[in-house]
Order: structure tokens, then sequence, then C-alpha cells
């Protein structure tokens, strides 16, 4: 299948962008935008995305094929685990969450359309109706896709033209995303604009600073920050920086039949995007006196990753990666040889997986690409004094919890500073209606205006 | 610990090695006598180190299961920085070398007797002289340098009684104490938060110094040290043309601690700034935890190496090599950009290059993680396993560079920090 070229990175890979052509692509995206995207309705756009994400969900749509034809090839994806993510995105899609996302966010779910009046509001006859931005700027870590689709809809709810701008090596996914609103609403399409170029191209990135009015950037701190210093003090931008997420184990959910179900709940943690998002774990917590020791619920995990490395394959990895996981396993296999106290389990012949159990709760961050630390604590009190060093940067915690403990749980890392807990196995599938980071996604991104009659 | 008597014969054995193949051209000759050194050591770690032998045990090797060299586990460099590797009792430690320049880590510690420490002096100096002075010596005889019998060192580190933890620093001083003139110097200073800096005056001093003698000068230090000498340079916009003849040592990556700079690139501001084309630059790849060190011009033939040194000065002047058919030097031409350098070890220590994946080691062209055994290791470990990439490249490797991210995310930094104070 031949990709038309409606967007600047579907150019040949020869082709370099120039200042001058972002700027002409800006103009063009304001237009259609005046005159596609801002009459539209919060209804009818549900409609289209809803139309769009039920086809991504289908064996046969051209654009998902496309998708994991050229994804394990583009993308160090195998194709298992982009069927897997992909899935996991587009399910979420639907008209129904969506509405809910944007009643929740904002109040009413025609808030976008029109000036609208909710609970305490009519007493004081005050209306309130969004604006989103006229054009946003998407500056994505390119790690895993699913953020930047995310970030896409968000955009298109808001009425917004877009340029997404996508670390290189990473359009793959969010071109095809686009390519499919294209194919069933060109107009909808031609505000949106997407081009791939390494990070640090002050001349192209200073156009489209100058240009956005609101600027989403994911990545790591260090590039936000340099970001940050370039942008106009009048400029809002959304930022989400290193952020990463642990499991949290409790003794009772490993004592009795739910044991294997746990296990195979933190290997679809690890499995998922090859551990790459802020979702995934770096570490599992697990709680010391239940029937599956700390050390047996490693050995257990390590099984599991091995059974679906046959069903799910991780995949190669580039030189680099694959000599941090060598050498790290090294380093753990001197310690390992040095005490009983910590464990390597890790695949034969291949940097696949890796299980590292250690007694000491200190929290030590992955290697990621399915390398996962497995630390035996007494309690949660004792597994968040370990975990102080990342306090602040703490996006998910997987939890395996029985119901009667797990609220109390729940509050305990609420209060510690953990900005989403969610059920183990689910942690890189968040809702539609995720505040990423803690923020809300689409409230964040808009501008009210308030009417006191 | 280890018997004492046993590890005395075996040090004795190696430096009696190291003697006879201390200019020896190639390898293959001493496979034998290598293989049976390698075997006898590691059965001396093995009994010696507890650490060690759990380790090996842990991988199904022992004493008896290993029949040759290629057999023998090669530990983590990692775990020096945890551990004590060493045979040596702490009363007869007479010197440790730090792999971590800063304080925030824990360094790396590679501990030395009296009688490891002139094993490491052995072993670094005929291979120092061969790949770095090389031709030197003829050149002087032949009045082709105007130069007294000994060439000048300016070195850009801090002298060793201010970094007496660094290995390289004991190897350059080392060197300047056995091939070095008088006037030889250390330029290094450490600045108040303990890194290291360069005095630029007593540099500059030094290079015109050279130049008003007509001497030829020989430049030690690390990439960075040598980015912080050609910034000073830069900013005054001084062109030096040294003394033919004049060269350049170079080694160890950056950690941070001036912009990184590509190796071409950093080759070619030495020629601009200095007048020392790529070919007199010679670099060098080791580390605190190993006690032999690879150079780019190992072993270079003598007409060959003159051949390029005299390639950049024109015209070329009237000499009975005039009628030898110019070779370059491989690797190393004078332009470096698209050159490959390639490393070796000297005889008494092998490098071996492994995937990352299955630990087998690669075949030529491919790319993998670097191992090193090093016979002069004698009282840590002699296999060591490093976390640097390299492709290999016949009987020598073509550096990568360090794993960048050896340490967790984040914390980038301390990845370098695993390897030598440089």
């Amino acid at each position: 299948m031949n990709i038309p070229n409606y967007f600047l990175s579907d150019l040949p890979k020869e082709a370099s962008l120039t200042p001058s052509m972002l700027s002409d692509a800006c103009y063009a995206l304001k237009r259609n935008r005046a005159q596609y995207l801002s009459p539209r309705s919060t209804d009818e756009l549900i409609r289209t995305l809803d139309s769009i994400g039920r086809q991504w969900l289908l064996p046969e749509y051209p654009w998902r094929k496309l998708a994991l034809e050229r994804g394990p090839e583009q993308l160090h994806f195998t194709r298992q685990t982009l069927e897997r993510g992909l899935d996991s995105f587009f399910r979420e899609l639907t008209g129904e969450k969506m509405e809910s996302f944007i009643s929740a966010e904002l109040g009413h779910r025609h808030r976008l359309d029109d000036l609208v009046m909710t609970g305490n509001e009519h007493r004081e006859r005050r209306s309130g109706m969004a604006r989103g931005p006229e054009l946003l700027l998407h500056i994505t870590a390119g790690n895993v896709p699913n953020p930047t689709l995310m970030s896409m809809v968000l955009g298109i709810l808001t009425r917004s033209a877009q340029f997404v701008k996508c670390a290189s090596g990473s359009a793959l996914l969010p071109g095809l995303f686009a390519h499919s609103i294209y194919e069933t609403d060109p107009k909808l399409g031609a505000c949106i604009e997407l081009a791939e170029w390494p990070g640090g191209k002050t001349d192209l990135e200073d156009v489209m600073i100058a240009e956005a009015d609101i600027v989403t950037v994911t990545g790591a701190d260090e590039t936000i920050d340099t970001l940050r210093k370039r942008l106009p003090s009048d400029r809002r931008c959304l930022a989400y920086g290193n952020r990463m997420s642990f499991g949290y184990i409790t003794k009772e959910a490993i004592s009795g039949f739910g044991t294997s179900q746990v296990v195979e709940d933190a290997a679809t943690d690890v499995i998922a995007w090859n551990q790459l998002g802020c979702l995934s774990p770096h570490l599992f917590y697990v709680e010391s006196g239940g029937r599956t020791t700390p050390d047996d619920f490693a050995s257990l995990l390590a099984t599991e990753l091995d059974r679906r490395e046959q069903i799910e394959p991780r995949g190669p990895v580039p030189m680099n990666v694959a000599t941090n996981i060598a050498s790290r396993r090294s380093f753990y296999e001197v310690r390992a040889a040095h005490s009983p106290e910590t464990r390597l389990r890790a695949s034969p012949n291949s940097t696949a997986w890796t299980v590292v159990f250690e007694n000491d709760p200190t929290f030590i961050l992955s290697c990621l690409h399915r390398f996962v630390h497995v630390k035996a604590v007494e309690n949660v009190q004792q597994a968040l004094r370990a975990a102080e060093i990342v306090r602040g940067k703490v996006s998910s915690v997987g939890i395996a919890a029985a119901e009667d403990k797990a609220h109390q749980l729940a509050v305990t890392l609420a209060r510690w500073g953990a900005t989403r807990i969610c059920p183990l196995g689910k942690m890189q599938t968040p809702p539609f209606a995720w505040r990423h980071d803690g923020r809300p996604a689409l409230a964040d991104l808009i501008t009210w205006t308030d009417w006191e009659q | 610990m280890i018997e004492h008597q046993h590890i005395s014969n075996y040090i004795a054995a190696c430096q009696d090695f190291i003697r006879r193949r201390g200019s020896a051209t190639h390898s293959e000759s001493t496979d034998g006598e290598f293989d049976f050194l390698a075997r006898s050591l590691f059965r001396l770690q093995f009994d010696g180190l507890p650490l060690y032998r759990r380790f090996c045990e842990a991988r199904g090797a022992t004493q008896d299961s290993v029949s040759s060299w290629q057999q023998i586990p090669a530990l983590p460099v990692a775990a020096f920085k945890e551990f004590e590797v060493t045979t040596i009792n702490p009363r007869d430690r007479v010197a440790v070398f730090h792999s971590s320049g800063t304080t925030a880590q824990s360094p790396g510690r590679h501990f030395h007797s009296a009688e490891s420490l002139v094993l490491y002096e052995a072993s670094l100096l005929s291979p120092f002289k061969t790949a770095v002075l090389g031709d030197f010596n003829e050149l002087a005889a032949t009045e082709r340098v105007g130069s007294p019998d000994k060439l000048e060192f300016l070195i850009l580190t801090p002298p060793p009684a201010q970094v007496p933890h660094s290995s390289l620093v004991h190897m350059f001083e080392t060197v300047r104490r056995e091939f070095g003139a008088n006037d030889s110097m250390f330029v290094g200073r450490l600045d108040p938060s303990g890194a290291w800096e360069i005095d630029n005056d007593a540099a500059l001093f030094a290079l015109r110094r050279s130049m008003c003698a007509n001497h030829p000068l020989l430049i030690l230090g690390t990439a960075f040290s040598f980015v912080h000498l050609m910034d000073r340079l830069a900013v005054s916009n001084i062109r030096y043309k040294l003394v033919e003849g004049s060269r350049v040592m170079e080694t160890g990556g950056y950690k941070g601690r001036s912009r990184a700079l590509p190796r071409p690139e950093l080759h070619e501001l030495i020629a601009r700034h200095l007048g020392i084309p790529a070919s007199n630059i010679v670099c060098e790849y080791g580390m605190s935890e190993l006690s032999s060190q690879a150079y780019d011009l190992m072993f270079a033939p003598v007409v060959e190496a003159r051949t390029a040194l005299t390639a950049h000065s024109n015209p070329p002047r009237q000499s009975h090599t005039d009628n030898v058919v110019p070779v370059p030097r491989s690797p190393v031409s004078d332009n470096d950009a698209g050159v490959r350098r390639v490393f070796r070890f000297p005889p008494w220590a092998r490098a071996r290059v492994i995937s990352p994946e299955n630990s087998l080691p690669v075949a030529d062209g491919e790319m993998g993680i670097i191992q090193v055994f090093d016979l002069a290791n004698a009282r840590s470990v002699m296999a060591i396993q490093t976390e640097d990439l390299a492709i290999k490249r016949g009987d020598g490797f073509e550096l990568i560079g360090r794993t960048a991210l050896a340490e967790p995310r984040g914390c980038s930094l301390m990845a370098a920090e695993l390897f030598r104070s440089a």
C-alpha cells in the first residue's frame, strides 16, 4: 500500500524541512481550522473519532495492517506488542467514553459548543464556554506511541489545528492515525500536520513555537527545561517530563488461588510496550509473609515472562540497549554470587527478559526492555520510605491487594504523591479519562469565557 | 589470601614474558605461552578470591573445567565498585587506583602491592615506547629532529602527588621518568571542587618553549583535557606549528567534564591549533581495573611510521628513506575522518569482543562488548568484562565508546563514572 503525501512526515527521508515550509504549513493549518474545524459540533467530532476507533480494532483495517507490517522494523516493537498496544488505545476511543470525559473535565459535554450552565451556575446565572487553542504544537518523546495519539484526539476535541513534531523514527503510528482521520474526514485531516526531525533543530522549532498557542511536550526533564527557556513568557506549555512507575503486591494477593493471576498481570505490565512507557513498572515491591515469598514471586514471574516470550516476543533491541542489559545482568550476577539476598533470573542466550530479586528495598530504576526488579518489603510504609528518592516522579502504582486492604493502600499511595493507582496488569492501559501526570488533560488545554447574566 | 610464593613465581614468569615479548610485532606466536600463563593465573585467582570463585562456580567454571584462556569467566568491571577485588592483604597494599573522579559515586578500586605495581609499570613501558615514541629515537639519531636524546613531555593532567589514586597519572609519571626529558611537566591541577583543570599559562609556556628550542614535544592527556586546551587556544586564535616529530597521546572519555567531541573533530582541532597531524596522534585505551593498555598504533613498523610522520612536512627532506615506497601507516592517515583506528593490546593481554545477547565472540566486523584478559592483572582478576562497545577488527578492535546508559536512566553521568578517572 502506498501512502499518499498528505503530511510532511510522508516526504522521503532525504527531503529536508525548512523554516518557510513550516510557516506555510502553520498558515494552512490555521486557515483549514477556521473553515472546517471551528464550526463543528462536539457530537459530530466524537462520532467521527468513535468510528475511526472502531475501525482500528478490525484486523483487516488497512491502516492497522500497515502499522503492524511496518511497526516491527521502524519502531522495534514486535507485531504482538503493537497489537496489544493499539488495542488498548482504540478500545478506549468510544463515543461514550469521550462524552463522559468531556463532561467530567468541563462539567458539561457541550461546553465546547456553546455557553452552558451547570449545577450552581444556574443559581448564579453564570454560564461558561470553553475554547481550545487555535494552533496546538505537540513535541513528542517517541518512546511509546499512545500518548501522541491521545494528544491528537484531545486536539481534535478542542477544535485545534495541530502540528505534531515527532522524535526521529517515531512518526509511523501518529502518521497512520492521521491518515486514517484524513481518509474518513479529509477536512478534519487537513487540520493536522506531522513532521519528524531530531530535537534541537532550533530554526525549525522556533518557527513552530512562534506560531503555536499552546505547546505540549513529552520527554526528558532536560529537554523540557531547554524548551521552556525558548518559549515566550505568554505561551502556555504543558510539559510531561521524566516519570516512572512501580507495582505493589500485598502478601494476601499471593497467598491463595489468585497468585498465578497476579503473576500474569505483573508480566503483562512488563511486556506492554516492552516496558518503555512512563506507566511501565521499573520494579515490583512484594510483601513478605505470604504463602508465596517475594523470591518465589520473582521465580514465578521469570517463568511467566519466559512463557510469554514465546507468544509475545520482545524482539531485537539496539546494541547499546543489549549492552546495558548484559552489563547490568553481570553486575547482579556478581552480587548474587556474593550473597543469597540477590537472585538473577534471565532468558538464556538472549537479553529478552530479566528478573532481579533483592531483599534490599531501595528503589532502583530498571534499564527497561523487559528488565524488572522484584524487591521484598514488610509493608507499604517501608516501600515508600525506600522509594523516597523518586517521590514526586511516580506516575502509576499498579497494585494487587484484597478489596478490604486496597482502599487504605490507595489512600496511602495517593497521600504519598502517586498520581495514578490501578490494578496490576493495567498499568500501560490507562482509561481515556486518565489525568496525565495528575493533571486534567483536556481542561489544561482550554480557555474559558464566562458570561455573567 | 593466596600463597605468596605462588603469586611471586607467577609475577616473575609474567615479567619475563613481558621482557621477552615487549617489542614483539605479532601476538600469534605467543598463543601457547599466553594460554599457559592465563590458566595459571586463573587458578591462583580462583583460589585466592572467594568472590571470583563463587562467580565462576555460578557459571559452572572450575579450575578443572577451564582448559583454555577463552573459557575463563570475565568479571564485570562494575564488581570493582562494590567489592574489594584483590588478593592483596590490607597491610601489603601500597597503592589503590580509583575509577571515579567524583565523590558522588563509590569508585571502582584496583589495589596494588609493591610487587604488582612493578608488574604494572613493566607492562605499560614497552608498549608505550613502541606506540607513542615509535620512531623518535631513530629520528633523533638521523638528526631529522633537532632534539636531545629525550623527548619533552607536556602532560595535561595534575601531577601524581595531587591525584595519587589515578592509574592514568601513575602511568604518565612512569613513562615520564623513564623516557621524558628533564623539562617535562604536568600542567594540570585540581580546581576548588576537585575537578581537573589545566594551568593554561604553564601549558602555553611549554608549547612556546619547545618551539623556541626547536624541540619536538609529546603532549599527553585525556580527551577532555585536550578539549580544554583547544578551547583556550581558540580563544586567542592561536595556531602553532610544533616542531616536526611532535606528537600527542590521547585517552579516555569525557565524563561530562567538557563538551564531548567526536574523535576526528578533536584531532582536527589538534591539527589546527598545534600543527600535529592525526597521523601523529596516538590513542590509548585503558582503565584503572587493567594493568595493560591498548594503542591504535601498536607496533607500527619504523619505516612506515616515519613515512607517515613526515608526510605532512613539505618538501620532504632527502634521506635514505626516500626510495622507500610511502606506505600510509595503517590504520591512521593524516585525515582522521573516515579512518578506522584499530586498538591492539600487547602480547600479554588479549581483547575479545562478545555479543551482549549470548556472550559468544562476535565475527569480524561485528559490534559487541569488550572483554580483556590481562596477564599483568596479577593481584585482582585477569579476565574483565568492560562496559565498552567495539567492533572486532582482526586481532584488534575499533572502539565505539562507553555505553552511555550502563547505570539507571536519569543518572547517565554515573555510567561514565564507572570508569577510570580520566
